[in-house]
């Protein structure tokens, strides 16, 4: 019997890299709380029409579900952690009347991958913030969240800047019906040429070509200029392009910088600006994130909202391993006499075990030994 | 900041010479000949894989390969995740269809509701297809000479690429209904695009327009 072997796409965390992930995870934390975000711990398992708003088809496959045995209702085990923050932020904190910062660390299991080399159970660590409108709020976010990724280690960022808002007011001046709306949506995200082509034939103009014009509306800053010529000038397609403007000032410098106008690729209930970092090396964005406001409505309290998350696994997998701290040996014949050395160095953050069998150094993973010296004891190398 | 394309041997491969070429790029040898699967061309920054076509997806949305050409057909049995498809080459170009045996009644068997069986290499793209007129279909998955299966009793249709329909007629089939038109697309990697732009960007116009008519 293959008792010891895992679902596809589930895998456990070894040593090594089990380090790697706890360090990264506790500087992602440190730094959100530096600037002023509240960690909070939602539970795994919800019930599952809290976790999955009405027509998101797309989170509602990737949610594994079960029955609840005392209320006899369908429970999901959380496939993302937004809509819970979100949940947290419209209800059990709806005294705050003013800017709610909160961030979170924690795993999320997909029924489906996401991607080829995506694991079914990603370490989701994001922020998000709740409250404000205005285009500070998304530029903080987007400014953590390069900030998170370059301390992690990682070179090169480029940063994606999208407006879910444009496809939407074209979509809805065109009076575009929801499936058709989902089909071109679907197009657009894949800058399917072809299949656009199909469905933009029955619309009427401007509506047309400014359909086709937004696969091709992507790449460095001069796309803004391209897009205010060939986007009709409703008033939302204006506001979005001055958003993305005044964002592409804001943040340069922070990381290169590039826009694409068909990326739709946020989830389901973003409204506005969506944002994804790029790096070398990761053949899909490392973290998204977008606005998704009013998402706490069903909660019972509308807010403004923007936020990040990304896969820590994921993150990891690419970068190079850290050198990490080798121990201090100690043979088990010097015990009990080494106990309060042991424990001093122990305190001191130093990793101090116990050799029973009289292993190598490469073994014990140590560098160093404590052996007992005239005046007391000693660290001398070991190897 | 170096390009990888893939591309299949064959058909696609011939099309796609005068495409490269229109990007400035020459393959320094030829697959057909060649025994490599990684070829180098004229420009050092770009180079070709040769993969199976159904492959091509698979190596572009894991960034094996920055770009790749690939037919309509695989890409909807693919699926397309984590692709842009922002060209249509308009070559290899050819139709997907519903045949079955000569004198075989196939309104018939489809106005009776009856549950077709029926042999492909496209599984998707026939569910699809049944589902969007509401008949109940069972399919047989098959790798190769689909024509076969109604023959020997395996299947009562097929579905199929037909180019000239020379296959068809040698084995008594008719096609009975038109699918999709098939032509091979552009696909590129998602992260490349963001991040080999400068590369990637000529490429992608010079390919747009050589499209042939």
């Amino acid at each position: 019997m293959r008792n010891w072997l895992l679902p596809e796409h589930i895998a456990d965390i070894l040593p090594a890299t089990a380090r790697q992930v706890e360090s990264a995870k506790a500087a992602m934390l440190d730094l959100f709380r530096s600037a002023g975000y509240e960690l909070v711990s939602p539970p795994l398992i919800e019930y599952a029409d809290s976790l999955i708003s009405e027509g998101d088809d797309a989170l509602d496959l990737k949610t594994f579900k079960l029955v609840d045995q005392l209320s006899g209702r369908q429970l999901g085990l959380r496939a993302d952690i937004t809509p819970q923050v979100a949940r947290i932020d419209a209800h059990l904190l709806s005294g705050r009347q003013g800017v709610t910062r909160l961030c979170y660390a924690g795993s999320v299991v997909h029924a489906l991958p996401s991607g080829l080399m995506s694991s079914r159970e990603p370490l989701q660590v994001g922020a998000e913030l709740y409250g404000y409108a205005g285009i500070e709020a998304d530029e903080e976010i987007i400014a953590l969240m390069l900030e998170v990724l370059s301390q992690a280690g990682v070179a090169g960022l480029r940063l994606d800047l999208g407006h879910v808002g444009i496809f939407r007011a074209l979509a809805a001046a065109a009076g575009l019906s929801h499936k058709a709306t989902r089909e071109l949506f679907l197009a657009l995200q894949g800058k399917d040429v072809g299949t656009v082509n199909e469905l933009a034939g029955r619309l009427a103009e401007p509506w047309r070509a400014a359909v086709l014009a937004l696969p091709e509306l992507y790449g460095p800053a001069d796309v803004l200029a391209r897009a205010r010529a060939v986007l009709p000038p409703l008033p939302e397609i204006d506001a979005a392009l001055d958003q993305l403007a005044a964002l592409g000032d804001a943040l340069k410098g922070q990381a290169e910088i590039g826009f694409d106008l068909a990326e739709l690729r946020g989830d389901d209930y973003h409204t506005g600006l969506v944002y994804a970092a790029y790096a070398p090396g990761w053949s899909e964005a490392l973290a998204r994130g977008g606005r998704y406001d009013n998402v706490g409505e069903r909660f019972g309290r509308a807010r403004p909202a923007t936020g990040f998350s990304l896969d820590l696994r994921d993150l990891i997998r690419i970068l190079p391993e850290r050198d990490s701290v080798r121990g201090i040996r100690v043979a088990a014949a010097q015990l009990p006499a080494a106990k309060a050395e042991i424990a001093r160095l122990r305190a001191a953050g130093e990793v101090v075990l116990i050799d029973y069998l009289g292993e190598s150094a490469e073994a014990l993973y140590c560098d160093r030994e404590l052996i007992p010296a005239a005046s007391g004891w000693q660290v001398v190398p070991f190897n | 900041m170096t390009i990888t394309i893939a591309l299949s041997k064959g058909r696609i491969f011939e099309e796609t010479v005068p495409l490269l070429a229109a990007a400035g790029i020459v393959p320094a040898e030829a697959p057909e000949s060649s025994r490599k699967l990684i070829i180098g061309t004229n420009r050092p920054d770009v180079r070709l894989v040769i993969v199976r076509a159904s492959d091509v997806p698979t190596y572009v949305q894991y960034g094996a390969a920055d770009l790749g050409i690939a037919g309509r057909d695989v890409l909807i049995e693919h699926g397309g995740v984590g692709l842009y498809q922002p060209l249509d080459l308009n070559i290899a170009k050819c139709r997907m269809m519903v045949a079955v045996p000569e004198g075989f009644d196939y309104d018939d068997a489809v106005r009776h509701g009856a549950r077709l069986k029926v042999a492909t290499k496209y599984p998707q793209i026939a569910r699809e297809h049944f589902a969007g007129k509401g008949v109940h279909v069972d399919i047989i998955k098959l790798y190769g000479s689909m024509e076969l299966a109604p023959l020997v009793g395996l299947a009562d249709a097929i579905v199929d690429l037909v180019s000239t329909g020379g296959t068809l007629k040698a084995n008594k089939l008719v096609a009975v209904e038109h699918i999709l038109d098939i032509s091979s697309r552009l696909v590129v990697n998602q992260a490349a695009l963001k991040l080999k732009y400068q590369a990637i960007q000529p490429v992608l116009d010079a390919f747009a327009g050589a499209v042939p008519a």
